[in-house]
């Protein structure tokens, strides 16, 4: 890493739904090419956290820092502009479209007058084929594949392949291997290495602590709305080390 | 990452022609319309003559014109209930306006349409804003709007007669022939209005749009899609077309009949289903919908060429409702079983 500044930086969040307190004082740091587990059990405040950084829900105080600048996060659209995307379990894509054109969903590659929008399909599919190919999922799928007749894995990856093409710093992989088979659990698990190796940051989450475990460099652990550990390593710790911190059976650090 | 030359250029296993084609969801409209064809011709020649063929397309127009904006509607997951009470309350504003003397026939016509434009931004944005489903709203804007042309008129249609002098009445249903075939200008409005629905649908980034709001909303806000404005869009759309389609009617029958439209609504979604589109959106066919109306019209047509009595009309329709939904979902199960 050329410099020190962490890709993304959360300050004292705090985030109140009327008087539920589902943020205290919450500090989290990710940097440029790293894979972070974040994990704890439901309701431990995972999802909000991921809600604040994607834009999706405001935060009730605290400030948050990328690549060093504050940044402001007032939709999904501010937290994509500013390279965080958020890949959630259902509503990542729409299954009536083909793969070319939920790539581009929202950020449409049009050709003649602006006003007619009309899409540049070819182009749109070239992009596809070429990304699909380079990713190394689905080789012999068509781009103008509708996104229904894909499996789950193949999903996960046709909207990780598209929060790369998108140049996305931050990539946050809500519960990608839920529901997938062991091969395609894997499958998804390499591509998340890989995406870490193109120099892209993620933050995974998942139930399943041996997923997890194949994949981060780092897990933090939150309980009760706060991160009760944040430096916890695959190589140090083991899988009855986490749960307890998980549960707050007994405290390790 | 794959190494690009360790890795043979594979192809997708091609399916057969025929597969494709009964994939498509406009095969089973398609096939249903060619047996019609077939079936009523062979009891009645009388059937494929030209005349019937031009009489029942110059009817068929105007309830197409407002399926093909419902199609837009429904591929977005809305669907508008009040295009009928539309029908009967746009005319009766233009020609109001117009028989007072208030204003000429072109401007009475663009007031008339910007207030059907106004009725379907207040339905969008109740759709919208206030997350209330399409069903009620637009119930409750059907009452609204009917009630609003009854009261109006006092009940009593607006007089329509002086519209042959009007050069507005030429375009819009003005009629010539084509050989011995008597082509009404209305039919031509719908292809053209067909082909540009279907361009939007199918190749732009409006439609889209139209497709991602109907298919997952989430996902298509996910993505900055602004799933919120395209309905309002598509709910004025649905508004202004059966405004269109109401004041070519009264003008074609010279009447504007407070009452006209009664029903309507449903005709209109029944040939949107029928075509393919589905209710519950993310998936429609302006092909599909032309099929629709087509089958219909010619059902309501050759049931009585063929001596079946035309109070009966509405048990076929039914029918093949019910036999197209089946189909549909046989279909859809099929299409999912593989993820």
């Amino acid at each position: 890493m050329a410099d020190d500044t962490p890709l993304v930086e959360m300050r004292r969040i705090e985030k109140f739904y009327g008087r539920v307190h589902a943020l205290r004082d919450v500090n989290l740091t990710i940097h440029k090419g790293e894979i972070v587990g974040l994990l704890g059990d439901n309701g431990a405040g995972k999802s909000t956290l991921i809600k604040v950084l994607s834009g999706a829900v405001p935060y009730s105080s605290g400030e948050i820092f990328i690549k060093g600048r504050k940044a402001v996060l007032r939709s999904t659209n501010d937290a994509i502009d500013s390279g965080i995307e958020t890949i959630y379990q259902d509503s990542a894509l729409v299954p009536q479209l083909s793969i070319a054109r939920n790539l581009f969903l929202g950020r449409e590659l049009c050709a003649g007058p602006r006003l007619l929008g009309r899409l540049d399909q070819t182009r749109m599919n070239d992009v596809a084929r070429d990304l699909l190919k380079r990713v190394g999922i689905s080789k012999n799928i068509p781009p103008t594949t509708p996104i229904g007749s894909l499996s789950g894995g193949e999903r996960q990856a046709v909207a990780i392949a598209r929060a790369m093409y998108f140049d996305s710093d931050l990539i946050i992989l809500d519960e990608p291997t839920n529901n997938l088979g062991v091969a395609e659990t894997q499958g998804v698990l390499r591509f998340v290495r890989e995406v870490r190796d193109l120099g892209h940051s993620c933050i995974f989450i998942a139930h399943n602590i041996h997923h997890v475990f194949q994949v981060v460099d780092r897990m933090v652990v939150m309980r009760r709305g706060t991160v009760v550990a944040d430096d916890l390593s695959p190589k140090t710790s083991t899988i009855q080390d986490i749960e307890d911190v998980i549960t707050g059976e007994h405290i390790t650090i | 990452m794959t190494d690009d030359t360790t890795a043979p250029e594979a192809h997708p296993p091609e399916p057969g022609l025929v597969r494709l084609m009964i994939a498509q969801p406009e095969f089973a409209p398609l096939v249903l319309l060619v047996v019609m064809l077939v079936v009523f011709t062979s009891i009645n020649p009388a059937f494929l003559s030209i005349t019937n063929i031009g009489n029942a397309l110059t009817f068929t127009v105007e309830l197409g014109l407002i399926a093909l904006a419902m199609t837009l509607l429904m591929t977005a997951g809305e669907f508008d209930l009040s295009v009928g009470s539309l029908f009967g309350f746009s005319p009766v504003v233009m020609w109001a306006l117009f028989n007072a003397g208030l204003l000429s026939l072109p401007v009475a016509f663009i007031v008339a349409l910007l207030i059907a434009l106004l009725i379907g931004f207040v339905s969008g944005m109740f759709v919208t804003r206030l997350g209330i489903p399409s069903f009620l709203v637009t119930l409750g804007m059907l009452l609204v709007v009917r009630g609003s042309a009854l009261w109006l008129t006092s009940g009593f249609p607006q007089r329509t007669w002086d519209a042959g002098q009007q050069w507005l009445a030429e375009v819009l249903v003005g009629d010539f022939y084509v050989g011995s075939l008597r082509v009404y200008m209305s039919l031509i409005w719908f292809i053209l209005l067909a082909f540009a629905f279907h361009y939007i649908l199918t190749r732009t980034r409006f439609g889209n749009w139209i497709q991602a709001t109907g298919g997952n909303p989430a996902a298509a806000r996910n993505r900055g899609v602004p799933t919120q404005r395209v309905k309002v869009v598509l709910f004025m759309l649905s508004a202004a077309m059966a405004a269109f389609a109401g004041i070519i009617s009264s003008i074609r029958v010279s009447a504007a009949n407070p009452n006209s439209g009664s029903g309507y609504e449903l005709e209109v979604i029944a040939m949107v289903v029928i075509g393919g589109t589905v209710l519950t959106g993310g998936r429609g066919s302006i092909i599909g919908t032309v099929l629709g109306v087509l089958i219909l019209r010619l059902m309501r047509n050759g049931i009585v060429l063929i001596g079946v009595p035309g109070l009966a009309y509405n048990i076929f329709i039914g029918a093949i409702i019910l036999g197209m939904m089946a189909l549909h979902a046989a279909l859809e199960r099929r299409h999912n079983a593989g993820t």
